[in-house]
C-alpha cells in the first residue's frame, strides 16, 4: 500500500479526542437504504507494481518516434526547451491553486500577469485573461462576449470552420438562444465569401467569427479590410499564437476579440489535452471578459504586487448572471506558454514559424503529380497545413496506406459523425514540423506515390 | 514556529532584459499584406535569467508540499509524485489526438480503465471525461439533460439549487440555456418544503452536491431524489464533495440520474496554480445517448472512438479530455484500490471532525456538529474587536499555513470553511489548531497589520479594479 495517508494508529487518538468508538460512526448521517457495499476495484498496490502496471498499460501505445508525423492542424509536434518543463515541476507552482490569497501567491499572480501581457503584445488587443480551457472553449467563450456587447440574433462562423469548433460554439451558444450562420467559401479557393458577410452585418448579426490561419490551414489577405464592412458588429477572430509572429496581429486590423490554442508554445500533445485557451479583447469590454483576471496594485506598504481582480464579473459573485462559468483555469499551461515564449524569444518564434511554413512549402513541392492527391486542394497561400485532396479513394484509405509505411500523414478534415452537417470534402492536412527533414519528406512523397487507389 | 516566505522584489520580466523587436522580412508564400508590421516586443532573457526568475517567483508561492492548504470545497491533498512521472511517458506526452487509435491502444486502454472504475465508484456507469473541470463538467450534464428533455417533446426550462451550491452550478444552468432558481436552505440543509414549492413541470433538474458545501450530509437526500423524480426531473450530484464518500455511498445509490466528479480534487491531480484540472460526467443509462462524442468503446480486444450516436450533445471541447490529468487519476485510484479509496474518505472525514471538534473551541460552529470532509466556522466573534474573517485569514498566512476558504458559503456570516484532507497528519492538524488559536489570540494591531512575514503585506485589492492594469501596455500608459 503506498502511503499516502498517515498511519492508522493516528486515528485512535484523534477518535478518543472525538469521544468515539470508531470511524464508522461518523458515516451514521448516510442512511442505510444509500449505502454502498465494495466498490468493486482491485486491492491497493504498492508504487512499484503502479508503475509496473501502468507502464505496461502505455506499452501498447506504438512509440511516435517510429513514426514519421505530419499530423498539425492547430495541435503541432515542436521541441520544448528543457528548461521550461523544469519550471512547471516547482510543486510550489503545481501543487497550489487559485491565488485567492493574494500576499500568499505573488509567484502565480506575477507570472499570469506576465502572461496575460504576452498575448496582448502577441495579439495587439488590450487585455487578456489569465486562461481558459483550450482554443475551441476560449472561442466559444469569445463569442459569448461579443453577443453581450452587440445585440443580434446570429452569429455569423466560416462554414470552413473544424467541426470541433463549431460544434462547442454551438452548445455554448444554447443559453444565449442564437442561430450559427456558416459563411459560405469558394469551392476553388477555400475563401470565405467576404460579401456575403458584408451583406449580412448589416442585419439581425451578433457576431462575425474568422480565423486565421483558417480550419483549412489557409491565409486570406482580405480579413485585414474586413472590419471596415462590419461597422458595429464585433469581430471575432481566432488566431495561432505562433502565426502572430509572422503575421500583422488581429488587434492591428480591427478585431474586437481574438482567441487562440497555445499548446504550440511548449506544451505537451498529451493525446488532445491538456492545452490551453486563450482569450483577449478590448479594454473597453474588460468588464465582458470571462475568467480570472490579474492586475497591479500594491500593498500596505506601497510595495507593488498583483492580485486577482474584478470578481464582479466571475461565477462566485455574479452568479448566474456572470460572464462564465469558468473556475479551474489552465494556468499551469499558461506558465508554460509564457516560459517557452521568453526561452525562445520574438526571433526564435519568427525564425521556427518561418522554417515551419517553408517545410510545408517542401512537402508540396514533393508531391506535386502525385495520382491521387490534389496538392494543394486550394489554390490560396497556406501557413502551417496544407490542405491535400483525394481522389478516387477515401481519405481513411489513404492515411491507412501511409500508415503502413510508418506515416502518419495527416489530419482529416471532414466531420467524422455519420450524419454531418456539412457536405464531404475528402481531405486532409498536412504539417511538416521542424522534426521533419528532406529524407522523412522524401518518405512521404514515395509513399503516397505508391499508393495505388480504392 | 517562524516562518518567513522569501521577498524579492523580483522584477518584471521585461525589466530584466530590454525587449526585443522583431522584424519580418518578405517571406514566400506569405500575401504581403498579412506580414506583421506591428512590433512584437518581448525580452530574451539568458537561460539562467529566465530559470532564476522563475525560481524566484515560486517561492513566493503557497503550495500543498510547503504547508497545509486546507481551502475548503477544493481538496488540496497531497499530489503524488509518482503521477508526475508517469504523466511524463513519451507515448503520452508525444502523442497526437488525431494519430491513428491502432498507435495508441495504451492510452485509450488507461481511459478506459479510467471511466469503467469511475463508474464503479460513482454508481453511474456511462462515462465522458471530455469536461476539462468541475464547472465544465456542470455545463456538459446540464447540455445533456437539455438535450433528453428536448428528445422527448418536453423541453423544460428551470433548474432548481439550493441558496448554498456553489456559483459555478447557477452559472453552468443559464450557459446552458435553463433558468435557475435558487431554494432556502434550513439549518444549513436542503429545506424539502421549499423544494417542494419551487419544483413544477417546468424544473428539468435539482442540482445538489452532498455532502454540501456546508460540509453536512443531506440525510434525506432520498427523499428529495423521489420528490425531483416524482416531478418528472433529473437529480444531479455535483460531485465537487465526492471525497467524503468514497465505498460509503454513491450518486448511483442516492438517486441521483447525473453526476461530475473533479478528477483535480478527489482523485489528486494537482491543481496547477488555478489548473488544468479534469472531469468525468457520469449518467444513468437512461441518459448515455446523450454524451459528447466521441465515445470510447471496447470491441473484443480493441479500443477505438466512436462517433455514431445520433442524440449526442456533439463537442464541449476540443479532442477527448485532459487525458494527461487523467492518467494521474488512474494512477490514484490504481494505487489506493478498493481498500485505499474507502480509507481515503474515512479519514478526510475523521481529520475534518478532529479538527473541526478542536477549531470549535476557538469559534463557534453552526449547524450540526457531525460533519463529512469539510466544515464551517464563523468568524463574527472577532466583530467586537472590530476585526473580520479576512483579517483573522490573513494573520493565518504568517504562520506559514494557508487559510481556508472565507465567505462560501454565504449562507454563514464571516464564514470560514475548512478542508483538511485525508493526506494530513495528526500532527499537522494540531500544528494548524495552534497557529489558529496564536493568530487569534494575538493582538487585534498585528490581527490588522498582518501579514507581515511574506513576499508582500497586505495588497490593496479595491485599489487594483480602481486603477486597472493588467498588462505591460497597462504599465507603459499608467505606471
Ligand atoms: C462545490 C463545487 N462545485 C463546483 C466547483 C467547480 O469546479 P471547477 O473549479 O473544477 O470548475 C467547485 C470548485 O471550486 C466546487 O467546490
Amino acid at each position: 500500500m503506498v502511503n499516502w495517508v498517515p498511519p492508522e494508529w493516528e486515528d485512535r487518538e484523534m477518535l478518543a479526542e472525538l469521544g468515539i468508538g470508531s470511524v464508522e460512526d461518523l458515516f451514521r448521517d448516510i442512511p442505510k437504504k444509500a449505502r454502498m457495499g465494495r466498490i468493486g476495484l482491485k486491492p491497493s498496490m504498492e508504487e512499484p507494481a503502479l508503475v509496473d502496471l501502468v507502464r505496461g498499460i502505455l506499452s501498447k501505445n506504438r512509440p511516435v518516434s517510429g513514426f514519421d508525423s505530419f499530423l498539425g492542424g492547430g495541435v503541432y509536434t515542436r521541441y520544448t526547451p528543457a528548461v521550461v518543463d523544469g519550471l512547471l515541476q516547482r510543486s510550489e507552482y503545481y501543487t497550489s491553486y487559485t491565488p485567492y490569497q493574494p500576499e500568499a501567491s505573488q509567484g502565480t499572480l506575477q507570472a499570469m500577469f506576465e502572461f496575460q501581457s504576452l498575448w496582448v503584445e502577441l495579439s495587439n488587443l488590450e487585455v487578456a485573461n489569465a486562461s481558459l480551457y483550450d482554443g475551441a472553449t476560449a472561442l466559444a467563450e469569445g463569442v459569448l462576449m461579443a453577443l453581450r456587447l452587440h445585440p443580434g440574433k446570429r452569429v455569423l462562423v466560416p462554414g470552413s470552420l473544424n467541426w470541433e469548433r463549431r460544434s462547442v460554439i454551438e452548445n455554448y451558444s444554447h443559453g444565449a438562444g442564437v442561430e450559427l450562420v456558416d459563411i459560405p467559401w469558394d469551392p476553388t479557393t477555400g475563401l470565405l465569401d467576404i460579401d456575403f458577410i458584408a451583406r449580412e452585418a448589416r442585419k439581425d448579426v451578433a457576431a462575425v467569427v474568422v480565423e486565421i490561419p483558417d480550419s483549412f490551414g489557409l491565409l486570406d489577405a482580405r480579413l485585414p479590410s474586413l472590419k471596415s464592412t462590419l461597422g458595429e458588429v464585433p469581430l471575432v477572430v481566432y488566431a495561432d499564437p505562433m502565426s502572430l509572429s509572422l503575421l500583422e496581429p488581429p488587434g492591428s486590423w480591427g478585431a474586437d476579440i481574438v482567441a487562440g490554442e497555445g499548446q504550440g508554445f511548449g506544451l505537451p500533445l498529451s493525446y488532445g489535452g491538456p492545452h490551453l485557451g486563450l482569450l483577449a479583447a478590448r479594454l473597453s469590454a474588460v468588464r465582458q471578459l470571462p475568467g480570472r483576471l490579474v492586475g497591479v496594485t500594491q500593498d500596505a506598504d506601497g510595495r507593488r504586487a498583483f492580485t486577482l481582480t474584478l470578481g464582479t464579473r466571475e461565477q462566485h459573485i455574479r452568479r448566474s448572471r456572470a460572464t462564465s462559468n469558468v473556475c479551474t483555469n489552465h494556468s499551469l499551461m499558461a506558465l508554460a506558454f509564457l516560459a517557452y515564449a521568453t526561452a525562445m524569444g520574438p526571433r526564435g518564434l519568427r525564425r521556427l514559424a518561418e522554417a515551419q511554413h517553408a517545410t510545408v512549402g517542401s512537402l508540396v513541392t514533393a508531391l506535386q503529380g502525385t495520382r491521387h492527391l490534389q496538392v494543394p486542394r486550394f489554390k490560396t497561400p497556406y501557413l502551417f497545413d496544407v490542405a491535400i485532396g483525394v481522389e478516387g479513394a477515401t481519405v481513411d484509405q489513404f492515411l491507412s496506406a501511409m500508415l503502413e509505411r510508418k506515416i502518419f500523414a495527416g489530419v482529416p478534415l471532414d466531420d467524422p459523425r455519420p450524419v454531418a452537417p456539412h457536405p464531404r470534402l475528402n481531405a486532409f492536412l498536412a504539417t511538416a514540423g521542424p522534426e521533419i527533414d528532406a529524407k522523412a519528406i522524401a518518405r512521404y512523397a514515395s509513399a503516397a506515390r505508391a499508393f495505388g487507389g480504392a | 514556529m517562524a516562518f518567513h516566505q522569501a521577498r524579492w522584489d523580483e522584477p518584471l520580466l521585461w525589466e530584466i532584459r530590454t525587449p526585443i523587436e522583431s522584424k519580418v522580412d518578405p517571406i514566400q508564400g506569405i500575401p504581403e499584406p498579412l506580414l506583421r508590421k506591428t512590433p512584437f516586443r518581448w525580452p530574451e532573457p539568458t537561460e539562467l535569467e529566465l530559470s532564476r526568475h522563475f525560481t524566484r517567483l515560486s517561492q513566493m508561492n503557497f503550495s500543498i508540499e510547503t504547508g497545509i492548504y486546507p481551502l475548503g470545497s477544493c481538496t488540496m491533498k497531497y499530489n503524488p509524485r509518482v503521477g508526475e512521472v508517469l504523466a511524463r511517458d513519451l507515448s503520452m506526452t508525444a502523442a497526437h489526438p488525431a494519430q491513428p487509435v491502432s498507435t495508441v491502444q495504451g492510452t485509450l486502454e488507461m481511459l478506459y480503465r479510467l471511466e469503467e472504475a469511475l463508474g464503479k465508484i460513482t454508481g453511474l456507469p456511462n462515462v465522458s471525461l471530455q469536461p476539462a473541470a468541475g464547472a465544465h463538467g456542470e455545463f456538459t450534464g446540464l447540455l445533456v439533460a437539455r438535450a433528453y428533455f428536448h428528445k422527448k417533446g418536453d423541453p423544460r426550462t428551470e433548474v432548481i439549487l439550493p441558496e448554498t451550491a456553489h456559483g459555478t452550478n447557477p452559472a453552468s444552468s443559464s450557459m446552458a440555456g435553463f433558468a435557475p432558481r435558487e431554494i432556502p436552505s434550513k439549518d444549513g440543509c436542503v429545506d424539502l418544503r421549499a423544494l417542494s414549492d419551487a419544483i413544477s413541470p417546468r424544473t428539468a433538474v435539482f442540482m445538489l452536491t452532498n455532502p454540501n458545501t456546508a460540509g453536512l450530509f443531506e440525510e434525506e437526500v432520498l427523499e428529495i431524489a423521489d420528490r425531483v423524480h416524482a416531478q418528472g426531473a433529473l437529480l444531479y450530484y455535483d460531485g465537487a464533495n465526492m471525497n467524503a464518500i468514497l465505498g460509503k455511498t454513491n450518486p448511483g445509490k442516492m438517486g441521483f440520474d447525473i453526476a461530475h466528479l473533479n478528477l483535480h480534487k478527489t482523485f489528486s491531480t494537482p491543481h496547477g496554480g488555478g489548473g488544468p484540472g479534469a472531469a468525468a460526467l457520469c449518467v444513468t443509462d437512461a441518459l448515455t445517448g446523450f454524451l459528447p462524442v466521441p465515445r470510447l468503446v471496447k470491441e473484443g480486444r480493441k479500443f477505438r472512438w466512436s462517433y455514431d450516436h445520433p442524440d449526442s450533445i456533439g463537442k464541449v471541447r476540443s479532442f477527448y479530455g485532459n487525458v494527461g490529468m487523467d492518467l494521474r487519476a488512474f494512477a490514484f485510484i490504481m494505487a489506493h484500490g478498493e481498500d485505499g479509496l474507502r480509507r481515503v474518505s474515512e479519514r478526510s472525514v475523521l481529520n475534518s471532525n478532529y479538527l473541526a471538534h478542536r477549531l470549535g473551541k476557538l469559534l463557534p460552529r453552526p449547524f450540526k456538529p457531525l460533519v463529512k470532509h469539510e466544515f464551517l466556522l464563523s468568524g463574527l466573534p472577532l466583530r467586537e474587536r472590530g476585526l473580520r474573517t479576512l483579517d483573522l485569514a490573513k494573520r493565518l498566512l504568517d504562520e506559514g499555513v494557508h487559510a481556508p476558504t472565507v465567505y462560501f458559503p454565504s449562507l454563514v456570516e464571516e464564514s470560514l470553511m475548512v478542508e483538511p484532507p485525508e493526506t494530513e497528519s495528526k500532527y499537522s492538524l494540531d500544528a494548524y489548531y495552534s497557529a489558529m488559536e496564536r493568530s487569534i489570540k494575538d493582538t487585534d494591531e498585528n490581527i490588522h497589520a498582518a501579514p507581515r512575514r511574506l513576499a508582500v503585506g497586505r495588497v490593496d485589492e479595491v485599489a487594483a479594479a480602481k486603477n486597472l492594469r493588467l498588462s505591460w501596455r497597462d504599465l507603459r500608459r499608467t505606471p
